[in-house]
């Protein structure tokens, strides 16, 4: 690769990894408050359908995008409601969503437009030089050449941050997340909290599924996502197992062993940190965003790989990274349970 | 049935002595309390509920949900050929959900059934296209073997990558389903691929390798049985093994089995494996018996309708027979529904996804009651 090769392929990987970061913030804003966000993948799904839909009937991308985060957000309720108000299982509602979603959009795309799916064309958004900065050599092209959406997630990123660790509601959705019964008797209402993160969560979700379908294709498809939301979930630490140190039991060699519980996190939970940040976040999506614009170019050398092993490459890169990561990774303690009042 | 619960408590007791009965006891008590009336009501009120949001959708389309519900309902059991397509559609979800159900008793959440199925198929295809043999006895045993091994093989790389590396099964599992749909695309237009098709797949196979049917004159194959030999089999396993004991231990309590001594990462990828391998001969059984050849995305969405049939069924293997059959005869009577009132098909996963998401609701409802 010569250097504008290189250039084009850096400000592809970030292009391409924009709707993975608007997907991974959601999901880290809800995890962070202790909900699974395996539903992601449906909350981009919808995002995308809504954004393409509203783009479709009122050629207007503001509305598409404002609507596009409110299904992605309608979506996340769904969760909200089943795992926060009803207790039901975290993981399993995350997957219930996304067939539901799969099964939804595709039936609206027809049923809304009189059985047959429209033919979907809108103009994808263009990029947006920023004057002055784009002109610099080489990194001018990469970081400020860039389409809208692209510089809201990078900016969102920041603002996430800041909010995680600086702000009182920010702290207030990691002790939910972290030790729920503590946050309630220092007066917040966990349930509202994850809610309200989850919810939030889907609303960025949903701005990534509008990143893909007003900004990078023009057009809806049926399951179009296509697993992309649970490349996001592993950009933003994946679930590892083993938050807490090994049992010391001599039988048990669950990584998790709740009669060990007590003692162990009392070491552990003193330090909040882990991989469920929003830097951190930003590097995994741009390293998923750089598989997958190689995964593009590689296609285009003629190598004695078929295309189909070529596009298993994300799917293997995110479990060669997962399995990667170093033990330490912690997830949010209280990360999948209930919280009830008693 | 409380009290043949209570008898089985007993007879822990006796059997293992003190420290072991005690721990469990709490455990076994709560899963007495999933008992099988309340589960039938709980699935047929989550499935009522979803069919009254998608008659609302239904409206919503324009289209009269009665003769839509209709026409669903003609298609699903009108005729001897449209129950024989439905049992056939029914066979890989009774397969994949009886696996996941047993899955799910050991709190490992394995929805890695549409790679495993994928993987299946492709193995079963393999002999079905290199064994020349005359005889059916022959090839068909070779390649469901072949299938169940492809699949347990499948599911064991994502146990392994859990248990070694930590990695949450849903993630490996869900990673790996998208690796193993490409494996079938890269087999199809790589070795076992028909050369001018059109469309990605395999040459059609020889007869002695197509499942006999049990039906003269319909398309229903012997693959139905083999699904409720799996489910008579797994219940046998879950409820009156040393094995199946210690999945439901896990589940009920993992304090409790780490104190008994129950091994957790072998109890899991044991029961991965298996359901791998379950998974696998519904791919085996799908290439065989209804295509007669491997085609490009064959197992597509059979994984999560094999998680939704677990679930429907309270991942229990018996009511996983009634479940999976429902879900068949669903989506038999969808497609007709399709082509005679034109409302798209598509709405059966929003029937899937709103009846798991009301037993998933219902099942958290009930462990707040317990706890009160």
């Amino acid at each position: 690769m010569d250097g504008a090769a290189i250039v084009e392929f850096l400000a592809a990987s970030i292009r391409i990894a924009t709707p993975l970061l608007f997907g991974a913030l959601g999901g880290l804003l809800s995890e962070r408050a202790g909900t699974f966000a395996v539903g992601i993948e449906g909350m981009m799904l919808a995002g995308a359908f809504g954004g393409a839909v509203t783009t479709l009937l009122t050629a207007d991308t503001g509305i598409g995008l404002a609507v596009s985060a409110g299904s992605g957000a309608a979506a996340g309720l769904v969760v909200a409601v089943a795992t926060a108000k009803f207790r039901a299982d975290h993981m399993v509602t995350g997957l219930a969503l996304n067939i539901l979603v799969v099964g939804l959009t595709s039936f609206l795309l027809r049923g809304l437009f009189g059985g047959q799916a429209p033919v979907i064309q809108l103009p994808t958004l263009k990029a947006l030089p920023i004057p002055y900065l784009a002109d610099l050599p080489g990194i001018g092209r990469v970081l400020f050449h860039q389409p809208a959406l692209t510089y809201a997630a990078l900016a969102l990123t920041l603002a996430i941050s800041v909010f995680l660790a600086k702000t009182r509601t920010g702290l207030m959705l990691r002790a939910v997340g972290e030790n729920p019964e503590a946050a309630f008797t220092a007066g917040s209402n966990p349930v509202r909290v994850r809610m309200a993160a989850i919810v939030a969560g889907g609303a960025l979700a949903g701005l990534g599924g509008a990143v893909l379908s007003l900004q990078e294709v023009g057009t809806f498809t049926d399951g179009m996502t296509n697993g992309r939301g649970f490349i996001a979930l592993a950009a933003h630490g994946g679930y590892r197992h083993r938050p807490r140190g090994q049992c010391r039991e001599r039988s048990c060699g669950r990584p998790r062993c709740r009669s060990c519980d007590r003692e162990i996190s009392r070491r552990s939970a003193a330090i909040i940190v882990g991989r469920w940040m929003p830097f951190p976040t930003l590097l995994g999506c741009l390293l998923f965003g750089g598989v997958a614009a190689l995964e593009l170019r590689v296609q285009g050398w003629d190598l004695p790989v078929s295309s189909y092993v070529i596009q298993m490459t994300p799917y293997l890169a995110a479990l060669v990274v997962l399995a990667g990561i170093g033990r330490g990774a912690r997830l949010p303690a209280a990360i999948g349970t209930a919280f009830t009042r008693n | 049935m409380s009290e043949d619960r209570s008898a089985r408590v007993n007879e822990v007791d006796a059997a293992d002595g003190g420290a072991m009965a005690t721990a469990t006891r709490h455990a076994l008590e709560a899963l007495a309390a999933a008992d099988w009336l309340r589960a039938v009501v709980l699935a047929s009120v989550a499935v009522a509920l979803a069919l009254g949001v998608t008659a609302v959708l239904i409206a919503i389309s324009g289209k009269n949900p009665l003769v839509a519900y209709a026409a669903m309902v003609r298609g699903a059991v009108g005729s001897i050929d449209r129950i024989a397509f439905a049992l056939n559609k029914s066979t890989p979800y009774i397969l994949g959900g009886v696996g996941v159900a047993l899955c799910f008793r050991a709190r490992v959440i394995n929805i890695g059934a549409e790679g495993q199925i994928a993987v299946g198929g492709i193995a079963a295809t393999w002999v079905a296209l290199n064994i020349a043999a005359s005889s059916g006895a022959i090839v068909i045993p070779a390649a469901i073997v072949a299938a169940a091994l492809g699949g347990a093989g499948w599911a064991a790389f994502a146990a392994t990558i859990r248990l070694t590396r930590g990695v949450h099964e849903v993630l490996c599992t869900l990673l790996l389903n998208f690796v193993g749909l490409l494996l079938v695309s890269e087999a199809l237009h790589g070795p076992m691929g028909e050369p001018g098709a059109g469309f990605p797949q395999s040459p059609l196979f020889k007869r002695p390798a197509w499942l006999p049917h049990l039906l003269a004159g319909t398309d229903l194959h012997i693959g139905i049985l083999i699904a409720v030999f799996a489910i008579v089999a797994c219940h046998l396993l879950l409820w009156r093994t040393t094995f199946g004991f210690r999945l439901r231990v896990l589940g009920a309590s993992p304090a409790a089995a780490a104190y008994a001594g129950v091994s957790f990462p072998r109890c899991a990828f044991a029961v991965m494996a298996l359901a791998g391998g379950l998974a696998g001969i519904a791919g085996g059984i799908e290439v065989l018996g209804v295509h007669y050849r491997l085609i490009e995305g064959f197992s597509l969405g059979f994984g999560f309708n094999a998680v939704a049939v677990a679930l429907l069924a309270s991942i229990n293997p018996i009511a996983v027979l009634p479940a999976g059959l429902f879900l068949g005869f669903l989506e038999a009577g969808a497609l007709a529904m399709q082509r005679e009132v034109g409302v798209p098909s598509s709405l059966v996963f929003v029937i899937q996804g709103l009846t798991m998401v009301f037993v998933l609701c219902a099942i958290g409802i009930g462990i707040r009651q317990q706890r009160v």
